[in-house]
């Protein structure tokens, strides 16, 4: 299932950037080569042996609709500056000014490609009578987007487990103590008569139960970095259980299931800061559709796990090699 | 409702230094060589996370690579009568595909939400209802199944998706049942 899941996402991207950019190129959404009407207005008096002008560009809103045949307007003017010298002067729009569609896309499509300027820029004709600017042109942008995202991705998740470090030492840290000194296998005598209905394979007095319900206590109280870590030592202890080395039992599959929609009883810290107080008023149904989506997780496991594709995979069914 | 409320938000704040005071403490107690044990138990951080790191890029280099080529905005409009019809707001569609998958893609439609249409609308509420309600499934699966190199995952991406999908239904629900 991951496996088809995973190449229809890939698949499905090629496809519809590929769409995108044919789209574009038949309705010619960038104008490519075409030449956009402005006005300039000089901040000093014009100098023309000047290399760089700082100069404010007025582009008419019903020119601007016209030419691109969209609904946003322009702004009544963008600064930019003129730069002289080449064989014909260039005009380069001033980075961070918010621009409508498509300008916007035309200058994401200049940061992707030409990372040495990054800004939105074209070329200037009848500078002196009525200037008009060819903005550079902008040819398979979606293309280049996935690249970028899946190149740039690769890295961040990189970044992600690296930063995970620091958290998982400490929760597996304290873990180990508590495993040492006794306090799972006592965990583990208040929780089984709740947890060992959902996990019959596990062992009565296993401390992967104890592991689980701490992983899961930790994600009702809304504590996430804790409850990786828990977690993750849940999953280890559940990998002593396993016959084999790279197929997920019936108890993973059920951990997984309990974690994804864990019961919320306190809204995550990141809600807060995003809607403030408001968090409070949507922790009646967060905690309702949460304790909805467990029951339904729970009944899912069991009754997939029957599935003759998914008993037949099952470690626990098959003689250990 | 409210002080139930506010003893889970105490607990929530107590719990962890409880935890790590508590654990080494009872642990000294019962006369285990308490830093010996942590520093055992925490060599295993980094090659957990290490172990974690071809299964998080598989994952999310193919989840940016999907949500940068535009395909989030076909089937917005594609599935936007069907939605209509059984009185889900289609402006939720995004926030509904993109939770399963990233985490920080969901904050920031929800964050556009709040900007968009304001912290007290329906759908922001919704929004936050859903973003609270469900987990990255992508991303759960890739680091719990990543860090003991499990492959096959079996039914565990059915069952998540199928939960996601019930709890993004009985939020949506619930926030029209109770605010509109």
């Amino acid at each position: 299932m991951l496996n088809y899941i995973w190449a229809g996402l890939i698949i499905c991207s090629l496809v519809f950037a590929m769409t995108g950019d044919i789209n574009d190129l038949r309705h010619d959404t960038y104008r490519n080569d075409q030449s956009l009407p402005i006005t300039l207005k000089y901040r000093a008096p014009y100098d023309p042996a000047a290399k760089e002008i700082p100069v404010d560009v007025v582009i008419a809103p019903d020119v601007y609709t016209n030419f691109y045949g969209v609904s946003a307007r322009p702004a009544l003017s963008y600064s930019g500056t003129l730069i002289q010298g080449g064989k014909s002067p260039q005009l380069r729009f001033a980075a961070d000014v918010p621009l409508p569609e498509p300008l916007s896309t035309i200058r994401e499509a200049a940061q992707s490609d030409s990372s040495e300027i990054g800004q939105l820029q074209g070329v200037v004709h009848n500078l002196s009578t009525n200037p008009s600017v060819t903005l550079d042109p902008v040819r398979f942008y979606k293309l280049g987007k996935i690249t970028k995202a899946a190149i740039s991705m690769a890295g961040k998740a990189v970044n992600l487990a690296i930063g995970l470090i620091g958290g998982l030492a400490l929760w597996l840290g304290v873990l180990r103590i508590a495993e040492k000194s006794g306090l799972i296998d006592a965990f583990v005598r208040l929780v089984r008569p709740v947890l060992h209905p959902l996990f019959p394979e596990i062992p009565k007095d296993h401390p992967a139960l104890g592991m689980i319900a701490l992983n899961l206590s930790a994600g009702m109280l809304g504590l996430g970095n804790a409850a990786t870590p828990m977690g993750l030592k849940a999953m280890e202890e559940l990998q002593k259980l396993n016959p084999t080395s790279d197929t997920a039992t019936n108890p993973m599959v059920m951990l997984l299931a309990l974690n994804t929609t864990c019961v919320q009883l306190i809204p995550s810290a990141t809600l807060v800061a995003i809607i403030g107080l408001q968090a409070g008023e949507v922790w009646l149904p967060t905690v309702l559709s949460t304790a909805g989506a467990m029951v339904v997780a729970i009944i899912a496991t069991k009754l997939l796990g029957r599935l003759h594709r998914y008993r037949s995979t099952d470690p626990n069914r098959q003689p250990a090699i | 409702m409210e002080h139930l409320h506010l003893i889970l938000q105490l607990i929530s704040v107590f719990i962890i230094p409880l935890i790590l005071v508590g654990f080494p403490i009872y642990g000294l107690f019962r006369r285990v060589p308490v830093y010996e044990e942590f520093v055992t138990g925490a060599k295993e951080g980094f090659s957990v996370a290490v172990r974690i790191i071809p299964y998080l890029v598989a994952i999310l280099f193919a989840i940016a690579m999907f949500r940068a080529s535009g395909a989030m905005d076909y089937l917005t409009s594609a599935l936007r009568p069907i939605l209509t019809a059984v009185g889900i707001p289609p402006e939720i569609v995004p926030m509904a595909i993109v939770r399963p998958l990233t985490g920080s893609g969901s904050l920031g439609i929800l964050a556009d939400f709040s900007k968009q249409f304001g912290v007290n609308s329906l759908l922001t509420k919704m929004a936050a209802t859903i973003y609270g309600s469900t987990e990255t499934t992508f991303y759960v699966l890739a680091v719990y199944f990543g860090a003991v190199n499990i492959k096959k995952t079996r039914h565990a991406l059915p069952v998540g998706l199928i939960a996601d999908f019930a709890s993004i239904l009985m939020s949506i629900y619930l926030v029209k049942l109770l605010f509109a």
